[in-house]
């Protein structure tokens, strides 16, 4: 497996350590079917705390870099203490799209900040589908709902969400079809960034 | 069986987790971000964690119900009939009707929104605000105070589900919402009926409710910007009986809030820097 960075280290704010975390990354590589070999870089926002919650997985020059709330790691029914088990299935996601962008059928895909809130809800559930058959705890109606908010409350939407949730293999121009599909390529722009939580 | 029950006594399966709200108040992480650009707190599906932000009011407001129908339960059964005429406490034993269903209907929307019950914790400062040992300052609080925030929190809602397309929230919303004017309009008409003779009583109890009102403002949560999640739904709030007077009173409150909120998110920010650079006292 390649190197795993965390950052903060230590965090300031919230008793998160971040050999655990790196550890738990690792793991969720590995289990993700990331190439062992592959840097990891991950920052944790140690600010943002429930419901703020949010991930990136972006890919540059062959390292992953992973973004994520420190809410996403925080246990909901204990605030401020750590959850292991929601850390490791919130990582093995943002992994699973990480190892689809250091593929070919990822290739054309644009960096997180600039995807569109319907692509990114698209492929979040192709990596919740999959992360979902690999054993993690997910909540498929509430990744529905995630899909509804941006695709629409409708059975086309619906049928697109079964097919991305059942796939094992997808690409780029899949997910791009399926917003054509339900109508999420046509909504207009907002005016709030798709990674505002992201900017400080 | 006890009268007037404590908010700890509350009874709880084991899914409940209870939090108390100091703990979020003294979350240092609290004021670093009241400084920052999180987007519209206003619900939107364009705004980050839009899914989960609804998902956790939602439950806020399925643990909501649950209280309000225990104060209500609570106030057929704590006084007499002397201080409590028997038509107050129909009304009241309407309302428990009222809040059971909207428990079950939040239960229901919550597994459409993917939620389980518990998955939050619950704060059961609402119910506080239903252990006034006067019927009249205890109507105020829950009738008009607590049951004002709630037409506030289902309109909002109910924009959400409109905005968003999901036809399942915004009619279910729109029927709670029903309901919860007819209750604060009970707790208005009730007010005047109790205190017709005692206006001293009836200030009192005015002030209990906006002191109520300014702990539900929640440094932020409702008014009527962008940055308040929770907006003043001032046309309902008419229909129930509220007067424009008292609508511009509540939204003058609710920007104070806003903005001590902000100053204080300020100065602990600052507090809290120059403790890390080794600067704090």
């Amino acid at each position: 497996m390649g190197r795993v960075t965390v950052s903060p280290d230590p965090f300031t704010l919230i008793a998160y350590d971040a050999a655990e975390i790196a550890a738990i990354v690792a793991d969720a590589a590995a289990a993700a079917g990331v190439e062992p070999g592959v840097d990891i870089d991950l920052e944790v926002d140690e600010e943002l705390f429930a419901p703020l919650i949010g991930h990136t997985s972006d890919v540059v020059d062959g390292r992953v870099k992973l973004w994520i709330s420190g809410g996403n790691l925080e246990d909901n029914r204990r605030p401020r203490h750590f959850s292991a088990e929601q850390s490791r299935r919130d990582f093995t996601i943002a992994l699973l799209r990480a190892k689809d962008r250091l593929s070919e059928d990822f290739a054309s895909a644009p960096p997180d900040g600039q995807l569109s809130r319907g692509e990114r809800a698209a492929w979040d559930v192709y990596a919740v589908g999959r992360g979902f058959r690999l054993g993690l705890a997910v909540r498929r109606q509430a990744i529905l709902y995630e899909f509804r908010l941006q695709h629409g409350f409708t059975d086309v939407a619906d049928a697109a969400f079964e097919r991305l949730w059942q796939a094992d293999r997808m690409n780029w121009e899949g997910i791009r079809e399926i917003c054509k599909e339900t109508g999420a390529a046509d909504r207009g722009d907002s005016k709030i960034p798709v990674d505002l939580l992201r900017q400080k | 069986m006890k009268k007037f029950l404590a908010e700890n006594e509350l009874a709880r399966d084991e899914r409940f987790v209870r939090t108390k709200i100091e703990d979020r108040i003294f979350d240092p992480r609290g004021p670093k971000i009241a400084l920052r650009n999180t987007g519209p707190a206003r619900m939107g599906v364009d705004r980050p964690a839009a899914g989960e932000r609804s998902r956790s009011l939602m439950h806020g407001i399925f643990v909501g119900e649950i209280q309000a129908l225990e104060g209500a339960g609570r106030t057929c059964f704590d006084f007499d009939d002397d201080s409590a005429p028997f038509q107050l406490k129909l009304d009241m034993a309407r309302q428990c009707w009222d809040e059971s269903r909207h428990c079950e209907i939040s239960v229901k929307l919550g597994d459409h929104m993917g939620t389980e019950i518990g998955e939050y914790t619950e704060s059961t400062f609402l119910f506080a605000a239903a252990c006034n040992p006067d019927p009249v300052l205890r109507l105020c609080g829950v009738n008009r105070a607590l049951e004002g925030l709630a037409i506030d929190v289902f309109n909002s809602m109910k924009d959400f589900g409109d905005e968003s397309g999901d036809p399942i929230l915004e009619f279910c919303e729109d029927w709670m919402l029903a309901d919860e004017v007819t209750h604060v309009k009970m707790g208005s008409d009730w007010l005047r009926r109790l205190t017709e003779k005692d206006p001293e009583r009836r200030e009192r109890a005015l002030e209990f409710q906006r002191t109520v009102d300014a702990i539900f403002n929640l440094g932020g949560f409702r008014g009527e910007d962008d940055e308040n999640p929770v907006q003043l739904a001032r046309n309902f709030r008419r229909l129930a009986g509220f007067t424009d007077e008292e609508n511009d009173s509540l939204a003058k409150l609710a920007r104070q809030s806003t903005e001590e909120a902000r100053d204080m998110a300020a100065m602990a920010t600052a507090a809290l820097d120059a403790s890390a650079q080794g600067g704090g006292s």
